[in-house]
């Protein structure tokens, strides 16, 4: 192993040596063990030992950053001369700054060490559960890992942030087949730093592939109209990610382009809504524990009862919006449940879709969206009536948070976030036409 | 230039498996400028050292973050262990791969590097221009990138090579609002192969590109939502080429077919109108270098092209030396990796629709009530065909006339059905090359083709 505190006090000397007067720099030290399976058969262990320097300074207010995977000391003052050569040919902002000093923390989190010959174990025993209990589904490629990870953040105000990290993560890609018959592609993501269950009975990975079997027989999808969408957790994450980019983050803030940017303090979303960014969660595996700008990072609402409480900005921005800055950078999401159960909340729709999956454009920075109900089933007076090909929704990604109709008592933990099922009305739906 | 460390490991290598060992420098340049405000001036480099051994059936890999010969021998003996792990718990006993015949490879030759300020001045002056002929937008963006790969390939029965690949780019993003304050968005790249200062020498060349794209974004202005439902429309060269990429180059990836694509069961058989041929280009098309040249892969297999789709009928795949093997197919360099940290997957390269013989203007004015769809945001697709492209301008066509601009749209089909609705083909490619395809690892494609005249579902409001 590298002593990283010793490249991270070089670093810190050449960059003032060289004249910044604020700088950060975070020294990594990374290893990974893989597994893959393709097309349903083991392929490929693969391990790796990487190592990084990324280093940011400020020179007469001027930003510049450079980054290498080399600790040779050559390389080292190769990065140094890049950043502060970038900083001096940059444009002079008084926005540009590092956090204030912090407490000097060491974090261990999650499983630094891994198990491996019990994580190929669990891995085998998934892909056995997998043929023995959903034999339609066809493993495209399953890649598996364990990621070990030592880091030291250091900054030009006094802060030290060392990190020991290890976690185990399991990505599926799947599809469903019966004779002639096959389904759209499904993926399953689980985030984990324990190996005491079996791969299959984490996250929503049961559910994902008894669904994604269900979808072999689909029902035709006819005309338009305006309807109930129920997000599963799974693209309730891809939709939380569009509205907190469109709306919420660094560059349509500063842009002002955001159609947020005089909400905050008001009310943007359904009272019932309340979206957190909570890294520092028992049900986070090694969330974020700093910022990158050299802030300890806590637990924050974006919306609290509808109302929009905070942006996701870095400093940079919060200086120069006026906006403070995000109290962390994660996407550790969590919405907590509701009080209808999810058979309630489909029993409650008149007509209307399961969204398992959505295949759409990038909406438009004024929130408008449009694409494919991809993994998705009918819902017609109460009861899912089958799967649906070729069907599109469109709508708005603001309204929709005001048309919030139900939050589902079950949640989804997978590591990364926790989130239930939402139904949201006024969305048109139209099938082949 | 990266110095070689490994060609004279060969002697290292163990018999009876199959040995690729690469060495690998990656380097990117950018440049970030949001109204003015320059948020991102960085330089990034990463190198290091890779070994991957076939054994019965399964590979075993690892890399380091270093170049030299002692990373060589550790890579070489991990992988090697790695391999005899997999093939002792999995046990697929697979013979050995066939055999590559080698040939002579273009050597690359050193990757220049520009200094940093080259980069920002370039941003600052468009910015500066876009600021004083067009202070009405309500906020505009411009980038600056190079990336570039440098790679040592040395294989135990393939070939062996030195490969250079940088490419650079500017992007320039414009936002207005349209009358009832909805903001819009445009944007264009243009660059392609070569570094920074061979593609961008004046900012004044530029100037034209950016006038367009505020006559395009005024024009989006005053636009209309499509009308939702199943249309004719005219894919501009820009969108058949993310078609050719996303709806079939996808599904035809013969590690994708193993998967259960749905060009499994299609091959050999009519998959689109008989005005549709589909390549995936190597390094040279219609006589002349394709955007992004690929000469060697990461498995030692030297690259020619890949017939896809032929008059309609789908006749290949792309493939892998594994996967050509099972397939009992030769292998044409799709197998490319893009970190030094990474293993060889059946990639694309540049994947092209060929043309046709009629004059955009000529499709155009054929359609009676449709739409002309120039560029897109994104594209998706599934490996059963089905995809979803985001349009963010085009134009009504009535009466076989253009008409008004549209707002953001996406347009969605099934590509072996839509490919069928082909009847037009325009007789002229358009490329673009400054993505990145994702599939585990980014990887840099060209993908293009002609105009086309076919039916697909779009989006409306």
């Amino acid at each position: 192993m590298t002593d990283i505190k010793r490249i991270a006090e070089k670093t810190k000397q050449l960059l003032t040596d060289a004249g910044a007067q604020k700088a950060q720099y975070t020294v990594t030290e990374k290893e990974k063990h893989e597994f893959n399976v393709d097309g349903g058969e083991f392929s490929l262990f693969r391990t790796l030992f990487d190592r990084s320097l990324s280093l940011t300074a400020y020179k007469d207010q001027k930003k510049g950053s450079a980054f290498t995977n080399q600790f040779d000391d050559a390389a080292i003052e190769g990065a140094v001369a890049d950043c502060i050569k970038s900083a001096e040919s940059g444009v002079a902002d008084e926005a540009f700054d590092i956090a204030p000093g912090q407490e000097n923390r060491v974090f261990r989190d999650g499983a630094y060490e891994p198990d491996i010959d019990l994580f190929f174990e669990r891995t085998r025993e998934l892909m056995d559960d997998i043929r023995k209990k959903h034999p339609k589904i066809l493993m495209e490629q399953m890649i598996v890992t364990h990621d070990k990870i030592h880091s030291i953040y250091q900054n030009t105000n006094g802060t030290e942030f060392e990190v020991y990290e290890g976690a185990y993560s399991v990505s599926l890609m799947y599809s469903a087949h019966e004779g002639e018959a096959t389904t759209s592609f499904f993926g399953s993501d689980i985030y984990t730093d324990k190996l005491d269950r079996p791969f299959i009975e984490l996250g929503s990975l049961e559910k994902d592939l008894s669904d994604t079997e269900a979808q072999l027989s689909t029902v035709p999808m006819e005309g338009k109209f305006e309807g109930v969408i129920v997000l599963t957790p799974g693209s309730l994450g891809e939709f939380l990610g569009s509205i907190i980019s469109n709306f919420a983050s660094d560059n349509v803030i500063l842009e002002k382009t955001s159609i947020w940017l005089e909400k905050l303090g008001r009310q943007v979303a359904d009272e019932r809504l309340t979206i957190s960014m909570c890294p520092g969660d028992s049900r986070i595996v090694c969330g974020q524990r700093y910022t990158q700008d050299g802030f300890l990072a806590e637990d924050y609402d974006l919306i609290r009862n509808g109302v929009l409480k905070s942006f996701l900005l870095s400093l940079y921005v919060a200086n120069k919006s006026g906006f403070a800055p995000a109290r962390n950078t994660s996407f550790s999401v969590i919405i907590e449940n509701g009080d209808t159960s999810c058979e309630d909340m489909i029993r409650q729709i008149k007509k209307g879709l399961i969204i398992g999956r959505f295949s759409g454009g990038q909406p438009g920075i004024n929130g408008e969206f449009s694409g494919v109900a991809k993994n998705s089933f009918l819902v017609e007076d109460g009861r899912i009536r089958g799967a649906v090909s070729e069907t599109m929704i469109n709508g708005n990604l603001a309204d929709l948070l005001n048309n919030l109709v139900a939050i589902s008592k079950e949640t989804v933990a997978n590591g990364n976030t926790v989130l239930p099922y939402i139904a949201f009305d006024k969305v048109v739906i139209s099938g082949k036409q | 230039m990266l110095e070689d460390h490994i060609s004279d490991k060969k002697s290292l290598f163990s018999t009876g498996v199959h040995t690729e060992l690469r060495e690998q420098k990656s380097r990117s340049r950018q440049v970030v400028m949001i109204q003015g405000n320059l948020t991102g001036n960085a330089r990034m480099e990463s190198s290091g050292t890779s070994a991957r051994v076939y054994q019965n059936g399964v590979y075993g890999f690892s890399s380091i973050a270093e170049c030299s010969g002692d990373a060589a021998e550790t890579v070489l003996k991990a992988a090697t262990e790695n391999a005899g792990f997999m093939d002792r718990h999995v046990g697929r006993g697979k013979g050995p791969l066939p055999v590559i015949p080698c040939s002579p490879i273009p050597q690359g030759s050193s990757i220049q590097d520009a200094e940093q300020k080259h980069y920002v001045e370039f941003a600052k002056a468009l910015d500066g221009y876009i600021t004083e002929k067009y202070p009405g937008l309500s906020s505009r963006s411009v980038i600056a990138t190079e990336d570039s790969l440098e790679k040592i390939i040395c294989t135990s029965d393939g070939c062996s090579g030195h490969i250079c690949a940088p490419r650079s780019y500017i992007y320039v993003f414009l936002n207005t609002e349209t009358a009832s304050g909805t903001p819009i968005e445009l944007f264009k790249s243009i660059g392609g192969t070569g570094i920074f200062t061979e593609n961008f020498t004046d900012p004044a060349l530029l100037y034209p590109e950016i006038d367009k794209l505020y006559e395009q974004i005024m024009r989006k202005r005053e636009g209309v939502y499509a009308e939702a439902g199943y249309k004719t429309v005219v894919l501009s060269g820009f969108m058949s080429g993310m078609l050719a990429h996303e709806a079939v180059g996808h599904t035809v990836e013969a590690d994708l077919v193993l998967g259960g694509s749905v060009a499994g069961p299609a091959l050999n058989k009519c998959v689109a109108s008989e005005l549709v041929n589909l390549v995936d280009y190597a390094h040279t098309a219609f006589g002349r270098p394709v955007p992004l040249p690929v000469y060697l892969d990461d498995e030692g297999t030297p690259a020619e092209d890949a017939v896809l789709i032929r008059n309609g009928i789908l006749t290949g795949y792309m493939h892998s030396r594994e996967s050509a093997q099972h397939f009992g197919a030769k292998p044409q360099g799709n197998a490319r990796a893009w970190s030094f940290s990474d293993e060889p997957l059946i990639r694309m390269r540049n994947t092209a629709v060929l043309p046709g013989r009629d004059k955009l203007e000529d499709i155009i004015a054929s359609v009676d009530d449709g739409y002309y769809l120039i560029t897109s945001t994104n594209g998706q697709a599934d490996t059963t065909g089905e995809f979803m492209f985001g349009v963010n301008m085009g134009y009504e066509i009535k009466n076989g006339k253009l008409g008004r601009a549209l707002l953001d749209t996406t347009i969605s089909g099934v590509a072996f059905n839509m490919l069928k609705t082909v009847d037009m083909v325009s007789d002229t490619v358009e490329w673009t090359s400054s993505g990145f395809c994702g599939k585990k690892q980014p990887m840099p494609v060209g993908m293009g083709g002609p105009a086309l005249r076919c039916k697909v579902m779009i989006g409306g409001r």
